[in-house]
Order: C-alpha cells, then structure tokens, then sequence
C-alpha cells in the first residue's frame, strides 16, 4: 500500500510540472489583458501536432522539437491572435473576446481535423518506455524530462518578471494599467507580448504532454479545464500559487483512482474548480492572506 | 509650456469638460481648483492621453500632445501622479521607483535619479526593499511623487495629493512639491484643499462643473469673494 501511494505520488509530481506550465500561461494573459483566453486549448492541441510533425515526420530531438522549435512559432502565433482578434474588441464588453477565442479554438480544432483527420496520434521516441528506479519506484525517463522541462520554464519565466525591465513591466500592468500607462509604459505592446508568452507556454505544454499522452484534434478541452482550476486554486498572480495549485489537482486526480475510475479523472477537476470558487474565491493567496491577518490581530 | 485650448471632453453622452482653456509657463506652480465631480481629474486624464477630447488642442511647447497615446506624452515629459497613489502593490518600493524611469531617457539617468528622490524622502530608502502595498498612506503619497519624477519630468501634474493625509502629512507634501519646483520641475497641482493650494500657487483656475469659472494669481483667488464664500467658507 504504501509502495502504491509513493508510487502515486511520483506521478502526480511529475504531471504537476506540464499543468504549471499551461496554467502560467492562461494566468498571464489573464493578469495582464483581463482576456479569458479560450483558444488556450486549441494553441494545446496544435502544439501536440506541431510536435508530432517535426518529431515523426522530420525526426527531430524530441525535446529539440517541444523547447526550441515550438515555443518561438506558437509566440509568433500568439501575437497574430491578438493582433487580429483581441484588440479590435479590447474596449467592448469582456464576452466579445471569450465568444471570438471560443471561435478561434473551433477554428483550430477544425484546421486539425482537415489537415491530420480525427485519427488518434502518438509520439513514440527512444525515451518512451525508459526508466530506472528510485529506491523501489519506477520512474518513467520521459516524463521525468518533461516534468524538468515543465520546472526550469517556468524559474526562467520567474527570473524574467523579476529581473528585466520586461518582465516588471509586465507585472506592474497586470497590478494596474492606467498606473503603468502613466509610467510610460506601452501597454498595447505588452498585452501583445502576453498573449504571445501565454501561447507560447500553451504550444510548449502541449508538445510536452503528446511526448506522454495521445492526441486528437479534440486534445486540449481538459488541459484547458485543469489550468482553469489551477489558476482558481493559485491566483493569477504568483508562481508559487500556481505551482502549488499545479501540485493540488495533480495529486488530487492521480489519488482518486483508488477510489473512482480512471476515465473520471477529469470529473475531479471539475468538483475542484466549483468548490474552489465556492469556498475560497480568491484562490490560495487569499486563504494565506486570511490566515496571516487572523495571526498579525 | 503647456497650452490647453477650448478641450470638450465627453464620457459616453456626457459632457465632462466644456471650452476648457488654460496655461502653465515654465517654472510656474499652477493650480486648478473645484469640488467634487467638476472634472479637474478629467483635465489632467486628458492631458496625459487617457481620455481624448473630442474638440479643442493641447500643446507642449509647441507639440501637439492630443491624440498621441499615453506612453509618448510620458516621453515627452509630462507625468501624472493620479488620485489615490495608485502604486503596484505587490511590488517593492525599489521596483515601483524602476519601473517609474521605465521610459529611454529616464533609465540611463536612473541612478542620479534614485539618489535624488532618496535626498528628498529618506523615509523610501529605509523601505526600499518593502511592498508598496504595505506602506503607510504618507509613504504612498511620497512613492506616488518619487516614482513620478524617477522619469524626470518637465511638467508634473499632481491629482489630490492631499487626500486621506493627516494635516501634519499635508504640510510635508506641500513643501516637497515646492522643493521640486524649486529644483527646476513645473508643477501642475489640482486640489480640493483650496486654501493651501491657492497659498503655494503662483496662479490658479477655479472649474465648476467642466467650465473655468475664475482665474488669477494664488493672491487674487484667495482674496475673491465667490472663492472665499464657496471654497474657503469664510
């Protein structure tokens, strides 16, 4: 028993590294822009294709493929889905941009469809079935590298947002965006630079996961889902809070098949979210917040 | 310096600011003065490119600053420092000063910048390494001003410094804003606090509900009788 629950908990960790990747870039855009990014899944699912194609089809390194390749085009990819669907509704009411993203996310699935068919895709490397043991737990090679890949993204991320007039840039205008326009600060370009990060994290998330799970042009929905979870578990503003929210849901489904069936895992994002919103509408932050003021009384 | 000519600004169908036209010269305190709601926090939105007016031209000697987006007047030297501090909050004070130079010119003078304002409030260097949202509202008030002329002004306009300060605060705020004029910046001051305003102002506009009801120098407006009756209660 306790071999299984160790066994759990290794994986749960190692998942929660590619959900704090996704989660971070839904909670960017969200922080700066205020924008509900629902194409977030569709730029999930194309990243899993784009991978699929340079890694099957041109025989990439497959972490080459997932952290150098995919990052840049789908940043690219960011900046023209803000370009040309956000800004002309950034002054209308909020629902414009969700149903116009909710748009741009079937449009993708679509695009997926004609070009790859509904046919469910794998990617297999030499990495796939490789692993080596912790003490008496098995440890997948492939996802061990993922979940690397997922935690030294998001410190680089951490280090630019503190370290670069950037990255504080981009923080003050998520605090206060008329405060940073009077700052001098170009707040049409950085909405555009955190629609492209939070895309490029999207794509990223999503070359990593295919190098775990299979996919179809349906792949995305539920990641979208789990990050939405994260972020209300995390607050859209901290890095701790989303990795610690990360931590949460992945451990909270990986232990719920001892007691419910693997194809409801996603079931358990979902009991998460509502009662997340329920119980504590400001996320962990606000719980911590709460409890610190309680003590300084 | 600055030139504001017959500005009409709307919000939706209302009309927030009617002909509004004034003046600040270079050096000049110049203060704009009103109650609550008659549209001075509009005036100086405007002027920063936050709003824009639907008629009417705003000049900075001699550049049309209407219509130029918000982060090119900064450029070009004109900082608000707006109501309510409006600091971020989850930043250190040091950050919220950095990110004051944001802009070219103001980030290769940072340094001499820094020790400038922490000549002028020692109290921000002690706390340099503290979340802005945890300081006192004094301190709020001082970080709004160092973070304004971290981007080295021409023309700093301040909105309701005095607002929510102890008395005693009051006065220390004013004599700053007076220092930097001292020091070369001119200062645009719009307040409800009349009296001190008018009393530091070299000349001062009255706006009673988006007009220009009054103008003259501080000495004459305090000495004006609807001045005296309506905003000093005398």
């Amino acid at each position: 028993m306790t071999l299984n629950l160790a066994i759990l908990f290794v994986s749960a960790v190692l998942v929660a590294g590619v959900y704090a990747t996704m989660s971070y870039g839904l909670a960017l855009i969200f922080g700066v822009m205020k924008v509900i990014n629902l194409s977030h899944a569709g730029a999930i699912m194309l990243g899993a294709y784009v991978a699929y194609v340079l890694i099957v089809g041109l025989k990439m390194n497959p972490f080459i493929a997932a952290v150098v390749v995919v990052p840049p085009l789908f940043f690219l990819l960011g900046i023209l889905l803000e370009r040309v669907f956000v800004r002309p509704v950034r002054k209308a009411p909020p629902i414009a941009s969700l149903l116009l993203l909710f748009g741009v996310w079937l449009m993708m699935q679509n695009i997926a469809y004609i070009i790859w068919t509904g046919e469910v895709r794998t990617i297999t490397t030499p990495y796939t079935m490789m692993r080596f043991n912790l003490g008496a737990v098995p440890i997948n090679v492939n996802r061990l590298a993922v979940f690397l890949v997922g935690v030294f993204t998001l410190l680089a991320l951490h280090q630019f947002m503190t370290r670069t007039y950037l990255g504080k840039a981009i923080r003050a205008t998520a605090q206060d965006s008329a405060a940073a326009k009077l700052a001098g600060i170009n707040t049409d370009q950085i909405d555009m630079v955190a629609f492209g990060l939070g895309t490029a994290l999207a794509g990223m998330a999503g070359a990593l996961t295919a190098l775990i799970y299979a996919f179809d042009p349906n792949f995305g929905g539920s990641y979208m889902l789990k990050s939405f979870c994260i972020v209300v578990l995390g607050g859209v503003e901290s890095f701790l809070g989303v990795a610690l929210g990360s931590l949460i849901l992945a451990l909270a489904e990986t232990l719920s098949v001892l007691w419910i069936r693997a194809g409801l895992q996603d079931f358990v994002s979902f009991v998460i979210l509502v009662l997340a919103l329920l119980v504590m509408p400001g996320g962990l932050p606000e719980l911590f917040q709460r409890r610190f003021a309680v003590r300084q009384r | 310096m600055l030139e504001v000519e017959n500005i009409n600004v709307f919000y939706g169908e209302a009309q927030a600011l009617s002909d509004v036209s004034f003046q600040v010269g270079e050096g000049e305190i110049v203060t704009l003065v009103g109650s609550n709601g008659a549209g001075k926090t509009t005036v100086l939105n405007t002027i920063s490119g936050l709003l824009t007016p639907k008629s009417g031209s705003i000049h900075l000697n001699g550049v049309r600053l209407d219509r130029l987006p918000a982060h090119r007047i900064v450029e070009l030297g004109v900082v608000q420092i707006p109501e309510g501090r409006r600091l971020w909050p989850n930043m250190t004070v040091l950050e919220n000063l950095e990110l004051g130079a944001y802009i070219r010119q103001a980030r290769a003078a940072r340094k001499e910048s820094l020790r400038w304002v922490f000549q002028l409030f020692p109290r921000l260097e002690e706390r340099k390494y503290q979340l802005a949202g945890t300081l006192s509202g004094g301190e709020q008030q001082m970080l709004a001003i160092a973070r304004g002329l971290l981007a080295r002004p021409k023309l700093l306009m301040l909105d309701e410094p005095s607002l929510g300060l102890a008395p005693f605060l009051v006065r220390e705020v004013f004599e700053t804003i007076q220092e930097i004029n001292r020091q070369g910046v001119t200062i645009l001051l719009v307040e409800q606090n009349v009296h001190l305003a008018l009393g530091i102002a070299r000349r001062g506009y009255v706006l009673e509900t988006g007009r220009i009801v009054l103008s003259g120098s501080g000495r004459e407006l305090l000495e004006n009788p609807h001045v005296q009756k309506a905003y000093l209660g005398l």
